[in-house]
């Protein structure tokens, strides 16, 4: 592949410290288009290994717009089968800015280990100094160590080297989507993170044809239904919480989005200062951003308030379990007080339900938000979500984003696609893609 | 017309052993002459007090495929390094410690080169070293009867860029009256010719006059909307309109070039002509052609993979670091210079963009030893910038780890750059 991707797979050997690389054939892009459905092809290759893979979207990283995406697929321990779940803020870009578009993790270490994936190079790290730490020292102490405040992590907290069967992958500090165990599954392979860091380009065929169609999607979309919107409280709204704007005020500071995503879908909550504070905080970041909207809606029901809910979605975060397994365990087991609900963090038992046959995150929500994609009737609408995040999936777009914006059209992901990886994707292969990563 | 590619043909040509006479067919950008060309050997100043600066002459000779080059420190000038050389070139930094670093046996190495018939190019604090000058350390090296006019008994007032604005001088000061961009009128001497007048930055070069014999090659002319004044512009055009910019002069049966402006900078391709043209011209004559470098190890497959993964991990390293720090708005002062985290990154470019060649290449010349050292100093400059940003991070004083820093970064530079460009010039003999 010489267009939209380094060209390279990497293959770790967490047994022996080994790493080695294959390139990406065009072929199989053609046949699979890019992110899960890649990763799934990889994962039928290494399944014997029990690999752990991680794959950036065909458009990811680029200037398309929520191209923010990438996946981690495996076996889910919930589910006996290859799941996928999903990781953006900045590390799905960085990703493919690493210089690997694909990493297939395979076996155990038999000490701990983090991955250092940089400018073409990945470095198999002792992690025994981090191991013990939650997500949040984790994250601080690779970033002080390798000297970058940019680095880009995936980890685990103490859930996931424990073998919870709550522990999630976390994204540098927050919840983002794992409902797989992925945690559980890292942990086991002495894996305590991912730390993703990249200055190379991507080179883009037609370039010039590419950032004008970006440009005219994005004026697209700044006229449409989300105009105007902003933050977690209005996806509340949209799912029929009408009042998540007044709930959430007390604590909302300011809203966020991932790369390059015209929409901020996360919030952050000041839990220890008051949000309306212009100076800057004594601490540097004296509260908490709100990336599952899942989690935080679950908990709103519970009856926490904003703030409340917020200082427990940090403590899941801070010891990387997921915050919707807890919320609805809170919730079946009727336990209402934050404090209770943090302090059971470290014995708590159970899992998030998931729906038969699931092979995508539900983080993102099972329903349109503000745009209109003509969706009628709940079977459509089931069907509809699963081809939405699909699409998603292996095109490399912010999967919350896809269910808001009737613009990104599959016909304008193919073209785009197209046009930036000089192949020539038809809707035929796009249905085999997308029927293939659903099977 | 690709001045570049111009150059890259003449000397891909000679090292495949092809006879070209200047101005004739592939050699018709330099001026014509009677003579058969030959490959120049060059040597490049990266010692003691050299800035950055260097680096640019290491762009302009890759692009124009001058590769029998040598990078050369103070230690390898006095020891005699000098007398294989055609060339050698000096770039910019602090002269007083260039000067003091060479000492007075290196002082007495390069008049004697340039006696014996060498070609001497500075520029910017390469074109002050050889002037008349009083002042320790530089009284060994008045080589050139030309006076500094940009000198003055009283700092002037400096409009911007305080600490680039002026530096002392003995009793007196140093001042740079501009930055940047100005205006240069060519004089039409020999071997610069063809130009009438063109453009070149100008860093804290000197702006020339003569009181002996030489010959003046190009003038301050005027300024330009990239001209930044960092004094009273009627002062800047007192300094240097009308004042000397590129001069010639002969010591003993060879030449100096000095340029105040840095004609070595890659975005100037009319004064990069100028420097390739007055290698060509004034290199060293009456030398035979024949092998430069003594017989490298030649490193391949398996080895060779190994010492391009560790150099780039590492320099991949130093980067991220590096990019990180130029957020952050911190600067050293070493000697008399100011350094800025950008100019970390200049050094691990020059690196980072060159490893890729080495990655496609069947072959790496170099003995073992300098591999096992390169890869030393690259985690040792990785160190220490991890190091500085968790000092910066933590507000203390790096003030020394960038002295450690820049003078590592300095010699990584010199052993990665040694290597490429033996490996390149060893490609194209190879090839003929």
């Amino acid at each position: 592949m010489d267009y939209l991707s380094s060209n390279k797979i990497l293959i770790v050997d967490l047994e022996t410290g080994a790493t080695s690389e294959e390139e990406l054939d065009d072929d199989l892009v053609s046949k699979r288009i890019g992110g899960a459905g890649i990763t799934s092809s990889l994962y039928e290759t290494y399944k014997d290994s029990d690999p752990v893979i991680l794959g950036a979207g065909l458009l990811t990283g680029t200037l398309f717009p929520a191209s923010a995406l990438s996946v981690i697929s495996a076996k889910s321990p919930r589910t006996g089968y290859l799941t996928h779940s999903p990781f953006t803020l900045k590390a799905g870009m960085e990703l493919k800015y690493t210089g690997f578009d694909y990493v297939v993790i395979r076996g155990k270490s038999q000490k701990p280990v983090f991955l250092w994936l940089h400018d073409g190079i990945a470095d198999v790290q002792d992690a025994s100094e981090l191991w013990g730490k939650d997500v949040w020292d984790t994250t601080d102490h690779i970033r002080k160590t390798m000297g970058d405040d940019l680095i880009q992590t995936l980890v685990i907290g103490p859930a996931g080297e424990e073998g919870s069967d709550l522990a999630q992958v976390c994204v540098n500090y927050w919840a983002n989507g794992d409902c797989w165990q992925f945690g559980k599954v890292f942990g086991s392979k002495n894996l305590k993170a991912v730390a993703l860091r990249g200055m190379g380009l991507l080179e883009i065929s037609d370039a010039e044809g590419f950032v004008d169609q970006c440009f005219e999607i994005f004026q697209a979309i700044k006229g449409s239904a989300l105009s105007g919107k902003r933050g977690v409280e209005d996806i509340l709204i949209a799912m029929g919480e009408s009042d998540a704007r007044e709930w959430l005020a007390p604590v909302t500071h300011r809203h966020s989005a991932c790369y390059n995503t015209p929409y901020p879908t996360n919030t952050f909550l000041y839990l220890s200062v008051d949000p309306a504070t212009l100076t800057e905080p004594p601490e540097p970041e004296p509260g908490f951003m709100i990336t599952d909207i899942g989690a935080l809606l679950a908990l709103k029901k519970l009856g926490l308030s904003a703030a409340d809910a917020g200082h427990v979605l940090k403590a899941c975060a801070r010891r990387g379990v997921d915050p919707a397994a807890v919320a609805e365990i809170a919730g079946k087991a009727g336990q209402k007080d934050p404090k209770a609900i943090e302090q059971s963090l470290a014995s708590m038992q159970g899992a998030a339900t998931v729906p038969e046959g699931a092979k995508f995150s539900s983080w993102a929500p099972a329903q349109p938000i503000f745009g209109d994609f003509g969706i009628s009737g709940e079977a459509a609408l089931k069907d509809w979500w699963v081809r939405r995040q699909a699409v998603a999936y292996l095109f490399g777009i912010h999967p919350i984003f896809a269910n808001m914006s009737p613009e990104l059209s599959e016909e304008a992901l193919l073209e785009m696609a197209n046009k930036g990886a000089g192949l020539e994707l038809s809707q035929e292969a796009l249905d085999q893609a997308i029927a293939d990563v659903c099977s | 017309m690709d001045f570049y590619h111009s150059y890259a043909t003449i000397n891909q040509k000679l090292a495949r052993g092809v006879e070209l006479r200047y101005g004739e067919k592939e050699a018709s950008v330099l001026p014509r002459a009677p003579r058969l060309l030959r490959v120049p050997r060059i040597g490049v100043y990266a010692g003691t007090g050299t800035s950055h600066s260097w680096l640019w002459f290491v762009e302009l000779f890759d692009r124009m495929s001058f590769y029998e080059v040598v990078f050369m420190t103070e230690g390898m000038v006095r020891g005699g390094a000098l007398d294989g050389l055609d060339v050698f070139a000096m770039s910019g930094g602090d002269t007083t410690r260039i000067a003091e670093g060479l000492g007075p046996d290196g002082g007495r190495a390069i008049e004697s080169f340039i006696r014996g018939g060498g070609l001497y190019i500075g520029s910017c604090a390469g074109a002050y070293l050889p002037l008349k000058s009083s002042k320790q350390h530089l009284d060994r090296f008045n080589f050139v009867d030309i006076k500094i006019a940009n000198l003055s008994k009283t700092r002037p007032e400096a409009k911007r860029m305080g600490s680039k604005a002026s530096t002392s001088y003995g009793c007196d000061f140093v001042y740079h009256p501009v930055r940047e961009d100005v205006l240069l009128r060519m004089t039409g001497r020999e071997p610069f010719s063809r130009f009438e007048s063109f453009r070149a930055p100008l860093y804290g070069g000197p702006s020339m006059v003569p009181s002996g014999a030489c010959d003046v090659l190009a003038y301050y002319d005027g300024f330009t909307e990239k001209t930044l004044f960092l004094v009273d512009e009627s002062l800047a055009r007192q300094t240097l309109i009308g004042k000397v910019a590129a001069a010639r002069a002969a010591l003993g049966d060879g030449r100096l070039y000095l340029f105040g402006p840095h004609f070595e900078h890659p975005l100037f391709p009319t004064a990069n002509h100028l420097v390739a043209t007055a290698i060509f011209w004034d290199m060293r004559k009456g030398r035979q052609s024949g092998g430069f470098s003594a017989p490298q190890a030649i490193l391949e497959g398996p080895e060779k993979e190994k010492l391009v993964r560790d150099l780039k991990r590492e320099i991949s390293n130093s980067r991220i670091v590096t990019v990180g720090l130029e957020a952050i708005p911190v600067q050293w002062i070493l000697g008399c210079k100011t350094y800025e985290p950008e100019k970390i990154r200049v050094f691990l470019e020059a690196i980072w963009k060159r490893i890729r060649v080495l990655e496609r290449s069947r072959t790496i010349c170099v003995q073992q030893e300098t591999c096992e050292e390169a890869v030393a100093m690259a985690s040792r400059v990785t160190q220490l910038l991890r190091r500085m940003k968790a000092g910066i991070d933590d507000l203390l004083d790096t003030q020394d780890i960038a002295w450690d820093l820049f003078d590592s970064l300095r010699g990584l530079t010199t052993l990665f750059l040694q290597m490429y460009f033996d490996s390149l010039g060893a490609r194209f003999r190879l090839d003929s």
